[in-house]
């Protein structure tokens, strides 16, 4: 450890500057916007705008959206990458090609990948076969309600291996010589699973759920390819709402919006923290 | 043991199946890259259509072999070349920043003491948590002040300071073992030599790790050319413009997703290792 404060802010500055200038200073002046009413003589209205933002219906379905969307996405994707990982692991050495190809989707562009997505869930196209052959209706995805699916799938398949990658990071460095012991006092597959498997994983299990929410919060790019700025009522986010406001100029209710949103962000995760020391303390 | 290969039977099988899903779309854009244009477009112009008994071929071989929809992306009509020379720089740019600044951010939070840096690393992972719209307007506003909006840096500049990659690297630094560092400074190497030839060249797999993901964030830009370039079509990336090329297909649009994603699948394919083993030795807790 380095306690040469003057060398510590050279490394810092560059950082902290832009830091200030493109999220901190915006971050603190944001909330001057929210509380003003943005006339020529930019009043202070208090929390007026809160109160109509939250009367405001379109708002209302942005938030309504945006979090059952990331309620959906984010069990999904934390319970499949478990699953995946789990899989993998066992496979060790091998399984190498499954590994690689995993994480592949992340960096493929979204855009990019849409048009092969319209094929395959289009009326006639190949998941409506897959469905037929289940004895089901075709189901006409890319329209109302139904819209859900694609735009959950396309979330999924992208933010998958991520969440993989963290989990079996935490499942290789699980000593083997733990399960030989659990094996010879007699345990099962289960029990080593729940005794052993699972408590060691907590803390990359806790990190998997929050980083693939706060993506699925972010959700927005398959919503904006699929359906433009003014998607289905049952895909409208609340990035859509924001981002409309702010094509009107709205600027009041686009900072409104997004800081009624960022307080339930901050909440939810000063939860998720605080339920996550608490079950810490517990295994330990 | 006998038991022990049967479940191995079923998680390969398990596991090609996600490995299927996974790649499919991908090949199969790369394969309708290599359908001539009439046929693509004929093929296209056949979705849609909600007859229940008619159903969209299941196409998984061209007529003919043809190249000319990358004759007529790379050489007839460059307008897709253009916007992709664009999306380029924007990722060019905005790595060689984050190389800059996001290193030497994270050795200060995670190798110096001094008073404020938990502080400020606590600010880090607040700001990663936010919405890129709750500084969207006071970002505009600065940009406007600065003579910046609507210029590729209102792009660039605030995305060179992503909070999760400090995040990222920070936590890789903090968990390297004390001594590499110690050695370096008892042998009479300063801070600025132990960073440079000590501490990066220990970090390969990590930075390696945040170079692609950061590659993906760039390659993938929508929310902020949208509010930060209004209108300047001149300026956005293949991002942002792909889909309203898509709109009325002329049959080139698959060649133009190839060229797309192969400088992601090259960097993904070039990274991949650094990638694992990253994310695998950093302390993500």
């Amino acid at each position: 450890m380095f306690t040469r404060k003057r060398s510590a802010l050279l490394y810092l500055l560059p950082g902290l500057i832009g830091l200030t200038l493109f999220y901190i200073v915006p971050f603190i002046g944001g909330i001057y916007y929210s509380l003003t009413d943005g006339s020529y003589k930019n009043a202070f209205v208090g929390l007026q705008n809160y109160i109509n933002i939250w009367k405001n219906e379109m708002f209302l379905l942005g938030l309504k959206n945006t979090l059952e969307l990331s309620l959906i996405c984010t069990p999904l994707v934390w319970a499949l990458s478990f699953i995946v990982a789990v899989l993998l692991n066992r496979l060790k050495p091998g399984g190498s090609f499954f590994r690689n190809s995993i994480l592949m989707p992340y960096l493929m562009p979204s855009s990019a990948m849409l048009l092969i997505w319209l094929v395959l869930f289009d009326y006639g196209g190949v998941i409506n076969r897959l469905v037929t052959s289940l004895g089901l209706m075709r189901v006409s995805w890319l329209e109302g309600a139904a819209l859900r699916v694609p735009v959950i799938l396309m979330f999924v398949w992208k933010n998958l291996g991520f969440a993989v990658v963290i989990f079996l990071a935490a499942l290789q460095s699980i000593p083997e010589p733990l399960y030989e012991y659990a094996r010879l006092e007699g345990a099962g597959f289960f029990r080593q699973a729940f005794s052993i498997t699972l408590p060691m994983v907590v803390p990359s299990a806790f990190l998997v759920f929050v980083l693939s929410w706060i993506n699925a919060f972010k959700i927005f790019k398959e919503v904006y390819f699929i359906g433009g700025a003014y998607p289905d009522e049952a895909v409208y986010t609340l990035q859509n709402y924001m981002n409309n406001m702010f094509g009107k100029l709205n600027y009041q209710n686009v900072t409104t919006a997004a800081y009624s949103f960022a307080i339930i962000v901050f909440i939810i995760f000063g939860a998720l923290f605080f339920m996550q020391k608490r079950l810490q303390d517990r295994l330990n | 043991m006998r038991t022990l290969r049967k479940k191995h039977v079923i998680s390969r099988a398990l596991l090609t199946l996600v490995a299927l899903i996974i790649l499919l779309p991908v090949v199969l854009t790369a394969l309708y890259s290599f359908f001539s244009p009439e046929e693509i477009k004929a093929f296209m112009e056949t979705r849609g259509n909600y007859d229940a008994s008619v159903w969209m071929e299941i196409k998984l071989a061209p007529r003919v072999f043809s190249l000319s929809q990358y004759y007529n992306i790379l050489i007839e009509d460059v307008s897709v070349l253009r916007l992709l020379c664009n999306s380029a720089m924007y990722t060019v740019a905005i790595l060689l920043g984050q190389a800059l600044v996001i290193p030497a951010m994270a050795y200060a939070l995670s190798r110096f003491k001094f008073r404020g840096r938990d502080a400020i690393f606590f600010i880090v992972i607040m700001l990663m948590l936010l919405p890129f719209q709750v500084t969207m307007v006071p970002n505009v506003l600065t940009l406007r002040a600065m003579g910046l909006l609507n210029t590729a840096w209102a792009v660039i500049l605030p995305t060179c300071f992503a909070p999760f990659y400090i995040f990222l690297v920070r936590q890789f630094m903090v968990g390297l073992p004390r001594e590499i560092l110690e050695a370096a400074e008892v042998d009479g190497a300063g801070t600025f030599r132990c960073f440079i030839h000590v501490a990066l060249p220990v970090c390969r797999p990590i930075l390696g790790a945040a170079v692609a993901l950061s590659f993906a964030d760039c390659w993938n830009l929508v929310e902020q050319p949208l509010t930060y370039l209004a209108g300047q079509t001149q300026l956005m990336p293949l991002s942002v413009m792909f889909n309203q090329l898509t709109e009325n297909p002329s049959g080139v649009e698959f060649a133009g997703a190839a060229l797309y994603i192969l400088p992601a699948l090259l960097i993904y394919l070039y990274f991949q290792k650094d990638i694992l083993s990253g994310i695998q030795l950093t302390e993500l807790k």
